[in-house]
């Protein structure tokens, strides 16, 4: 369930609308809306993953000190990978998948952001599909007529 | 970090009243070309904002934050559900944690409303 405040603890809603923020200068994307749940595909177009959640670092440039912040301290994050992984069950359960069972797509692979994530390389390339890889070799290449194109 | 660690949590002002949940984040792709490595496709995402309401700790479809009016019941339900939903910048965030976000003494509320694609 998602969280709530209890109306006692809510701040009164304004009467009238908020001023529109500045607009950026880029591409403006809401990471739930537009990002989380989204398929990803690969270059010819083959589902590859869903995304899951998202990797944050803070951002590192080559004329930073190793601090990564701003002046007081809040480092500027940036979205590095996309991540997937078995989240059902953790999901139900309010938790998430420890750090070692994710599958990373780093964002440099991304070409395009639609209704699809789509990357720019095959999915053979990436560790999220090994076990569609383990069954191909193990399983459905071991039943007769299994290693061949349907017709 | 995942963003799993800012979605849901509960932001505060910073004499620790209770503002709400955040319900998204927003991104920016305003980095140069070609990403932090030069090799990219898209430009890599910045955090710029939080997304947060005063009510609950989901969103659904973001009719919130678009000029979509269809089906016209469920976008009046879910606007009405979600009123009161502001942006507040991360340069405005004092102290992230993986469950509560503390907002600087400055802080500014702005309309959650989706700017427009780039021509």
């Amino acid at each position: 369930m998602s969280p709530r405040l209890r109306r006692a603890e809510r701040a009164s809603t304004p009467e009238e609308p908020l001023p529109a923020p500045p607009r950026p200068a880029g591409r403006v994307l809401d990471a739930r809306l537009h990002l989380l749940d989204r398929q990803v595909v690969d270059a010819d177009g083959a589902p590859v993953a869903v995304v899951d959640d998202l990797e944050l670092e803070p951002l590192v440039t080559a004329a930073d000190d190793g601090s990564a912040g701003t002046a007081d301290g809040v480092p500027t994050l940036v979205v590095t990978h996309l991540l997937s992984g078995p989240v059902l069950l953790t999901r139900v359960l309010t938790g998430r998948p420890p750090h070692s069972r994710w599958h990373r797509i780093a964002w440099r692979h991304v070409s395009d952001v639609g209704t699809v994530l789509r990357l720019g390389l095959q999915g053979d390339a990436l560790d999220v599909l090994w076990i569609e890889r383990w069954l191909r070799e193990h399983v459905v290449g071991r039943i007769p007529g299994g290693r061949r194109a349907p017709e | 970090m995942l963003l799993s660690d800012l979605l849901d949590a509960r932001v505060l002002d910073a004499d620790g009243r209770a503002l709400g949940f955040v319900v998204d984040v927003r991104l920016v792709l305003d980095a140069p070309p070609g990403g932090l490595d030069g090799a990219a496709p898209l430009a890599t995402p910045r955090v710029h904002a939080l997304l947060v309401s005063p009510r609950t700790g989901t969103s659904f479809l973001g009719y919130e934050r678009t000029s979509t009016n269809a089906p016209a019941l469920v976008a009046r339900y879910l606007r009405h559900r979600h009123r009161g939903t502001f942006l507040v910048h991360w340069t405005d965030v004092a102290a992230p944690t993986a469950s509560t976000i503390t907002l600087r003494p400055t802080w500014t509320p702005w309309s959650p409303t989706l700017p427009l694609p780039l021509p």
